[in-house]
C-alpha cells in the first residue's frame, strides 16, 4: 500500500491557467450577454426565446445563466459506438482522450493511380473509408471531399451512403440540409435497429457549421434542430479565421468561435437536455499575403489547444483539428506541418480531432497524407502515453540478473515489456543502409503509396446488414426524386 | 515423414526450449536418425525463425528465444550426432575482434549458424589476431566471422585477415565481418569474403561459403 502516490498516467501538457481560463470563459459569457448573435431561423429564435433568451429581431442574446445551465446538461463523457459492435472500433470521448479522423468537403481530391490532383468523385467514397477502417490511429470517419458527379444537391448523401457500408468505425455525416439529415439518419437507425437502439449506441455524430462572425445560419441552426430532436450526437464548429472573420489575437478569436458554439449548444440542449456536444473547430490565420486560411500555420494548433482547454474547462468535448496542411503535394512542408499539428493535438487531448489529411488549405483530400499522419498519430501516441513507473519497471532484478558486461535481450523482463515499450512504425524506415538498398531505396512516400494502394486491394469493412442496403437504395431513389420533382 | 519433425520446427520457431529437447529425446527413441532430425525438424525452424525476422515478422529478442530452444535440442542431439559420424554442414570459427567487448551480435550470428546445420566455435571477444590464427590451426574451419561493434576496433579486422595471411592460412578459409560500423564496401577493402548486416544474412553467407545455400 502506498499513501499520498501521486501518478501522471501520460505526459502532461497545459498551456492556460486556471485564471487565464476563467477570464476566456467569463469574455464568452459576456459576448453572448451583451452582443449575440444574428439567428436566422423562426423556430430557433422561438425555442431559444422560450428558454429565457432576449430576442430583439434576428438578434439573440443569452443570459450567462443559461448558458451555464447548458454547459452542465451537456455530457463530457460518453460513447460513440461501432455500428458493428466492434469494440476496437468504440469511440470513449472523455478526459485525456484524443482521437483522430479526415475532414469533409475538399472540392478536389489526389487520385490515387495517378496522383493527379483532380475534382473528387463519388467512387472515391468507399476509398476513403476503407482507408480510414484499416490504418490504426484513425478513429472517425468522414470523406475528405464533396462528391461533384452526382446532382449539386445530393452531394452529402452520397457521401454518407457511400462511407457507411465501408467502415464501421463512427462516421461524422455533413450534410447540406433537413432533408440529407433526414436520409443519413435513416439509413444510420435502420443498422441501429431502430430510434430508440441507436439513442442507446449511436454510431455516427452530426455536423454542423455556422458562420464567423456571430451568425447562426439556417441551415447550420435547421440541421441542429433536426439532429436534436433525433439525438444524434452533434458538432457545431465555425470556422473563423483570424484577421478577416474573426480578431487576430489568439484570446480574441478564441472568445468568439466559443460564443458562435455555445449559442448552438444552448438551443441543442433547450431541445434535447444531455445531449453529446462538441464545440468546434477550425481556428487559424488568414495568411496576409495569400489571403487563405492557413491549415499549416503554427497558429493553428496553439489556438486550438487554447480553445481545448477553454471546452474542457467548460466540460464539453472539442471538435479539434490537426494533420493538414497548405502544401500542394506530398512533400517535407506536408509532413511537418501535418505531424506538429497532430503531435500538438495529441498533447491537448483534442476529443475528436478532424481534417487528417487535408492539404492545400483544405481545398485537396489525399488518402495519402492521411496514411502518413496515421504514422505521426501513433508516433504522437506512444510519446503521449508517458512511462509507467512501479517495482517491476524499475526492473532492479532483470538489471541486478544481467550485473556488468551483459546484456538484455534474453531477460524475461525485455521479452515482458519490449512489445509494449517500444512503439513499431509501419512506414517510417529503420532498415541498415544495405538492406534500404536491397528493397528498392524507397522513400517515405513510396512507402506511404504503397500501404495505401495495399489497403485499397486487400481491406474490407465488416458488412452492414442485408436490410440497411435496401434502406440505402431506397433513401437514394427517394432524394433522386426529390431533386428531379424540384 | 515422422510427425516429430514438424512439431520440433514448431517448437524451434516458438521458442519453446522446454518441448524442442524432448521432442529430440521422442525422435531418437522412435528410431529417426540424429542427421535427420537436425535437417528436417531443427534447420527448417530455424530457416523459418530466419525469414521471419528478415520480413519484420519476429523481432530479436523472440530469435533468441528460438535460438535458445535450438541449442537445448543440440545439446541432447550432439553425441547421437558424433556417434552416427554424421557430417555437418561445415565449421566456423567465431569472435569479436581485438579491444571490442560486445558480443551480443556475434552470439547471435553464432547461434543462427548452428541453427543452420553448421558447428560453431566460438572464442569469444576481446580476441587478439594471433587467437583467430591458432583457433584456424587447430580447428580446421571453413569459415571465420568476425565482430565490431565500434568504430575503432574495425581496423582490428584487417590486422586480423592480415595475420592469417601471414600465417599462410588464407586460402583455407573463408572470412565473413559483421557488426554495427561496418558495411559491405569495408569488408571488400580489408579482404574479407563476405558481410552480414544481422544474424540470419550472417548465416546465409556461411551457408554459400560452404555450398549449402
Amino acid at each position: 500500500m502506498r499513501t499520498n502516490y501521486r501518478v501522471n498516467s501520460g505526459v502532461r501538457f497545459e498551456l492556460l491557467s486556471p485564471d487565464q481560463l476563467q477570464e476566456l470563459f467569463d469574455g464568452v459569457l459576456h459576448l453572448l450577454e451583451y452582443t449575440g448573435l444574428d439567428v436566422y431561423h423562426d423556430e430557433a429564435r422561438e425555442i431559444l426565446r422560450e428558454a429565457g433568451a432576449w430576442v430583439d429581431g434576428l438578434r439573440v442574446r443569452l443570459p450567462s445563466y443559461l448558458v451555464k445551465d447548458a454547459l452542465a446538461k451537456a455530457p463530457r463523457s460518453f460513447t460513440l459506438w461501432a455500428r458493428d459492435g466492434n469494440p476496437q472500433h468504440n469511440i470513449h470521448i472523455g478526459p485525456g482522450r484524443a482521437h483522430f479522423g479526415p475532414g469533409p468537403t475538399c472540392p478536389n481530391f489526389i487520385d490515387v493511380d495517378t496522383l493527379e490532383r483532380r475534382p473528387y468523385v463519388k467512387s472515391d467514397v468507399p476509398s476513403v473509408a476503407i482507408v480510414c477502417n484499416a490504418l490504426p490511429n484513425i478513429d472517425f470517419v468522414e470523406s475528405l471531399g464533396t462528391v461533384s458527379d452526382v446532382h449539386h444537391e445530393l452531394g452529402a448523401l452520397y457521401e454518407f451512403a457511400g462511407m457507411f457500408p465501408n467502415t464501421s468505425k463512427p462516421i461524422v455525416a455533413w450534410s447540406y440540409d433537413r432533408f440529407d439529415s433526414a436520409g443519413i439518419h435513416e439509413i444510420a437507425v435502420a443498422e441501429a435497429g431502430g430510434q430508440e437502439a441507436f439513442e442507446k449506441r449511436p454510431n455516427y455524430v452530426h455536423y454542423c457549421e455556422p458562420l464567423s462572425p456571430l451568425t447562426s445560419t439556417f441551415e447550420a441552426v435547421d440541421k441542429l434542430i433536426f439532429a436534436a430532436r433525433h439525438r444524434v450526437p452533434l458538432i457545431f464548429t465555425p470556422c473563423p479565421i483570424a484577421g478577416g472573420t474573426a480578431p487576430v489575437t489568439v484570446a480574441g478569436i478564441v472568445t468568439q468561435g466559443a460564443a458562435e458554439s455555445w449559442m448552438g449548444l444552448t438551443l441543442a440542449q433547450a431541445i434535447q437536455p444531455g445531449l453529446p456536444f462538441f464545440m468546434g473547430g477550425v481556428y487559424s490565420v488568414m495568411d496576409m499575403s495569400s489571403m487563405i486560411l492557413a491549415y499549416g500555420a503554427p497558429e493553428l494548433p496553439l489556438m486550438m489547444a487554447t480553445v481545448t482547454e477553454l471546452a474542457h474547462f467548460a466540460g464539453l468535448p472539442l471538435w479539434q483539428t490537426g494533420g493538414c496542411t497548405d502544401s500542394k503535394t506530398f512533400d517535407e512542408q506536408a509532413i511537418i506541418e501535418g505531424s506538429m499539428s497532430v503531435f500538438f493535438s495529441a498533447l491537448t487531448g483534442g476529443d475528436l480531432t478532424h481534417d487528417v489529411g487535408y492539404t492545400e488549405s483544405a481545398m485537396t483530400g489525399s488518402v495519402f497524407q492521411l496514411a502518413a499522419m496515421d504514422e505521426a498519430i501513433g508516433y504522437s501516441r506512444r510519446i503521449t502515453r508517458g512511462i509507467e513507473v512501479n517495482e517491476d519497471t524499475l526492473g532492479v532484478q532483470a538489471i541486478h540478473n544481467v550485473g556488468p558486461n551483459g546484456h538484455y535481450l534474453r531477460e524475461d523482463h525485455t521479452r515482458r515489456y519490449y512489445k509494449s515499450e517500444f512503439w513499431y512504425p509501419n512506414l517510417c524506415d529503420r532498415r541498415n543502409y544495405e538492406e534500404w538498398e536491397m528493397m528498392g531505396k524507397t522513400t517515405m512516400k513510396d512507402r506511404t503509396i504503397a500501404r495505401v494502394r495495399d489497403i485499397l486491394a486487400t481491406h474490407q469493412a465488416s458488412p452492414i446488414k442485408p436490410e440497411t442496403e435496401q434502406v440505402i437504395e431506397k433513401v437514394l431513389a427517394e432524394a433522386e426524386e426529390r431533386v428531379k420533382a424540384e | 515423414m515422422s510427425r516429430v519433425y514438424e512439431r520440433l520446427s514448431t517448437a524451434i520457431l516458438e521458442g519453446d526450449a522446454d518441448k524442442a529437447p524432448k521432442l529430440v529425446e521422442r525422435g531418437l527413441k522412435e528410431g529417426l536418425a540424429a542427421k535427420d532430425i537436425l535437417d528436417n525438424g531443427l534447420v527448417v525452424g530455424m530457416n523459418e525463425v530466419g525469414v521471419r525476422f528478415k520480413a519484420g515478422d519476429m523481432f530479436v529478442p523472440e530469435v533468441l528465444m528460438s535460438a535458445d530452444a535450438m541449442q537445448a535440442s543440440l545439446k541432447v542431439l550432439r553425441p547421437e550426432l558424433v556417434a552416427s559420424g554424421a557430417k555437418l554442414i561445415g565449421k566456423i570459427v567465431m569472435g569479436t575482434v581485438k579491444g571490442d567487448l560486445h558480443d551480443i551480435g556475434k552470439n547471435l550470428v553464432g547461434m543462427m549458424c548452428e541453427g543452420a546445420g553448421f558447428e560453431v566455435i566460438d572464442v569469444g571477444f576481446n580476441v587478439d589476431p594471433e587467437k583467430f590464427v591458432e583457433a584456424i590451426k587447430t580447428e580446421q574451419p571453413d569459415v571465420v566471422g568476425m565482430s565490431a561493434l565500434l568504430t575503432t576496433t574495425m581496423r582490428a579486422m584487417a590486422q586480423t585477415i592480415k595475420a592469417i595471411e601471414e600465417a599462410g592460412l588464407r586460402d583455407q578459409v573463408k572470412i565473413m565481418v559483421g557488426g554495427a560500423p561496418v558495411d559491405a564496401a569495408f569488408a571488400e577493402r580489408i579482404g574479407a569474403d563476405g558481410y552480414g548486416s544481422n544474424g540470419p544474412a550472417g548465416s546465409d553467407l556461411a551457408k554459400k561459403f560452404v555450398g549449402a545455400a
